[in-house]
């Protein structure tokens, strides 16, 4: 076998190193036009799905949106839309991001006019657990939030209550937590009362 | 060109060497992100093994894996930002399993007991029908999955109306992660079965 000294191996590997840094630095300069249009998508389609738009057609996404929702000012500074939903009423969409167990999550909640009642929510995730945590992300979790009431009686606001093995579905306050992923669900109650509040007169 | 063969019947990586399992039970729910999986392995480990071919005399002995680990890293690295870059929706569903590439053991196991001591087509060929030998349980599993599971393939609807009207149901057993498990167990037994096959 051949023999190698100390020196080559040294300029070998850091050779080896900086040539194949620097072919993944070009494609990702050259891919990022593309990333950041999936990106852009993306975000429309967890929009329109909360809002009740069917989104399958995914490639129209960005256009539809620019259509039915305009950006709306806030002193929270937080991402907020005006939105069109397609039984013709209209909505609010604020943009909620807290964490979970594991990393960020974050989602879409759009709510009537007086945003007192949720009319959809999508979330997403970075890193949460695939088959526990991860099923936030679910039309069948999501589904949950539907109709719930985010104020009290006296129009005061009221945050969601995600509760373990309960939730009732005539409970207007709370919702039925993820079970077998109680930090991620908590993650959720978190993100949603205090992304909400700071928006919430 | 027999031996080259082997991956796909007697060599499978997954089933006769049990390599890979890990992924192959991950990423087996629905048939298209097993094969996006399939062709993404396929692909690193034709290319590694035809780059570590290329410059294996060049490769000191004592930093080989190190060397071998770059050159995966690379590929896998880049399939990564291809998926995420034209097949977004599939690179999601992947998620971690598309970087994992790197540590599967069939992409290093072929670098280490073919490529560091064969020329450069024949180790192309070698990684490429690993790569489909393992594409290969990947596809039947996730097929089975999807369509007893969701009753779809591809996503488009296959179990006919009728049946549900009948009293069908999709086997909801299908979709997790056990089921994956022992449908690979069950092709590793009827692989095995025959004590011809048993090398």
């Amino acid at each position: 076998m051949k023999k190698f000294s100390n020196t080559y191996i040294f300029l070998y590997v850091g050779g080896l190193v900086t040539v194949i840094a620097l072919l993944l630095s070009l494609a990702a300069i050259g891919l990022k036009p593309r990333h950041e249009a999936n990106l852009k998508r993306e975000k429309a389609v967890q929009i329109l799905k909360a809002a009740g738009y069917d989104a399958a057609d995914k490639a129209d996404a960005v256009r539809l949106l620019g259509e039915v929702a305009k950006p709306k000012n806030n002193a929270a500074g937080r991402e907020m839309y005006d939105i069109r939903c397609p039984d013709g009423t209209e909505g609010v969409v604020v943009y909620v991001d807290g964490k979970g167990l594991w990393g960020p999550i974050w989602g879409y909640v759009v709510m009537d006019e007086k945003m007192s009642e949720i009319k959809g929510v999508t979330f997403s995730h970075k890193s949460e657990t695939p088959g526990l945590g991860a099923n936030i992300a679910e039309p069948e979790f999501e589904d949950r939030f539907v109709g719930k009431k985010l104020r009290d009686g006296d129009g005061n606001f009221k945050p969601l209550q995600i509760v373990k093995g309960g939730g009732h579905s005539d409970d207007p306050h709370g919702v039925d937590a993820v079970s077998g992923a109680t930090i991620t669900s908590r993650g959720v109650e978190n993100m949603l009362s205090q992304s909400l509040k700071e928006v919430m007169q | 060109m027999k031996k080259y063969l082997g991956p796909l019947n007697k060599e499978n990586p997954v089933l006769v060497q049990v390599l890979g399992v890990c992924s192959a039970l991950a990423v087996t729910a629905q048939l298209k992100p097993a094969v996006v999986m399939a062709l993404s392995v396929t692909v690193v480990c034709a290319l590694s093994n035809l780059i570590i071919s290329l410059i294996r005399n060049t490769i000191p002995p004592r930093v080989r894996i190190i060397v071998q680990l770059l050159v995966v890293s690379f590929f896998v690295v880049m399939v990564d930002m291809f998926l995420q870059a034209f097949v977004y929706d599939v690179s999601k569903m992947l998620s971690v399993f598309v970087g994992l590439i790197i540590t599967n053991c069939i992409v290093m196991g072929r670098l280490e007991a073919f490529a560091l001591s064969h020329k450069p087509l024949p180790s192309l060929v070698d990684g490429l029908m690993n790569g489909l030998g393992y594409g290969l349980v990947l596809v039947v599993v996730g097929t089975l999955r999807e369509l007893f599971g969701r009753g779809t393939l591809w996503n488009i609807r296959i179990m006919p109306q009728a049946f549900y009207e009948a009293g069908y149901l999709d086997n909801g057993l299908m979709i997790l992660p056990p089921m994956a498990l022992i449908l690979v167990g069950s092709l590793i037994w009827i692989l095995n079965r025959n004590p011809k096959n048993a090398k």
